[in-house]
């Protein structure tokens, strides 16, 4: 038997059966291996998997789509005298609607699940909930917050805050603890009626959640990502 | 040479392997017992050199072949809900310490024949020393 032959066959396997092993091995870290048992697991969580990818083609899409947009409006408005006006009433609606990002000074309050094995009594009473965002973004409206944001999540007029088993359900997307929330708004104002005695933040800390507040000079807001649909809703005329 | 070849492949599959994209998580299952088909062939390859019958027609056909009805047990297994790989999975790695105990012995022997030589050549200079 010819020495080189061998050698060129065995090395030839050796090279796709080392390729095997290096994508299988990256496969499996890529996925939560460990639950996953059958055939229809598998491909539900394959689905799962793509749509996520195709949810963030479809944003990367509707961002560049904005940002044409945007340019079009632009070269109009410059070409336009009254078209001025409409685009800088459009653009201050935009801001309302929570359609722009937005930057200035404010508070950032950090809210994480308390210690709870050092802790007495209940367990619910050190874990950050739906309603205890709810409280805290109320307060900070009521503190003439100007814009807000939880976790990178924009609360708008539509945002619902709502409990989603072990997580929060903040615009239709899960965030966990720990949450940042970010006001931009006169920081001074925000941070005394936050920490005011006997506020919900005061009540926060003295249940045992992990809480603080810190005035910033300039903390950014994102943009709201959904989209507004009046479906039932109609101007009264 | 083989061994050097051997090396050679496994460095050359690595650098690819890690950087090509990944497959789909349903073919994981698939791509797992083809790598135990391969990895059976790699050694039965092994096993047949020391032993001076390597066919490279025969190799190259129980690589292909291996793998493809493993692939096909496998899927098929999952359509009958029966865990059919696992009895490939056993034929594979039986084999597999079948050969490596093959290679194990060749190299053992090799190895317990070059020290005795060693040792009666040590012994031989001492005796003429002696002597």
């Amino acid at each position: 038997m010819n020495k080189k032959q061998v050698s060129i066959a065995l090395g030839t396997i050796c090279l796709l059966l080392s390729m095997g092993i290096c994508i299988q091995l990256k496969t499996v870290d890529n996925s939560i291996a460990s639950v996953a048992r059958t055939q229809a697991e598998n491909e539900l969580r394959d689905s799962v998997l793509k749509w996520k990818e195709n949810y963030d083609n479809a944003e990367t899409k509707l961002e560049y789509k904005e940002a044409e947009l945007e340019k079009i409006r632009n070269q109009v408005a410059s070409s336009d005298e009254s078209s001025t006006q409409i685009s800088e009433q459009l653009a201050q609606n935009n801001s309302l609607l929570g359609y722009t990002d937005l930057t200035g000074s404010g508070v950032v309050i950090t809210a994480a699940d308390g210690d709870y094995s050092a802790a007495k009594g209940l367990a619910a009473q050190y874990i950050v909930h739906d309603g205890d965002l709810v409280a805290l973004v109320n307060a900070l409206k009521n503190a003439g917050a100007e814009a807000i944001s939880i976790n990178g999540q924009r609360i708008v007029n539509t945002t619902a805050i709502t409990c989603v088993g072990n997580t929060v359900m903040i615009n239709g997307e899960r965030v966990g603890s720990p949450f940042i929330i970010n006001a931009i708004g006169n920081p001074e104002r925000l941070y005394g009626q936050i920490t005011m005695p006997e506020s919900y933040y005061d009540k926060m800390k003295t249940d045992g959640v992990d809480v603080k507040i810190e005035k910033v000079n300039s903390i950014d807001v994102p943009k709201y990502t959904g989209l507004y649909n009046f479906e039932y809703a109609q101007a009264v005329e | 040479m083989v061994y050097i070849s051997i090396i050679i492949g496994c460095i050359i599959g690595a650098i690819i392997g890690l950087n090509s994209p990944i497959i789909p998580y349903t073919y994981s299952s698939y791509l797992a017992i083809a790598i135990i088909a391969a990895l059976d062939t790699v050694f039965g390859g092994i096993a047949s050199v020391i032993k001076g019958n390597f066919d490279l027609k025969i190799f190259l056909t129980g690589f292909f072949g291996n793998a493809i009805l493993s692939i096909l047990l496998t899927y098929l297994g999952n359509r009958l809900n029966v865990d059919i790989y696992l009895a490939a999975i056993i034929v594979f790695v039986g084999r597999m310490f079948t050969n490596l105990a093959i290679i194990r012995r060749y190299y053992v022997e090799k190895w317990s024949k070059k020290l005795d030589s060693l040792a009666e050549s040590k012994k031989n200079k001492a005796e003429a020393k002696n002597k």
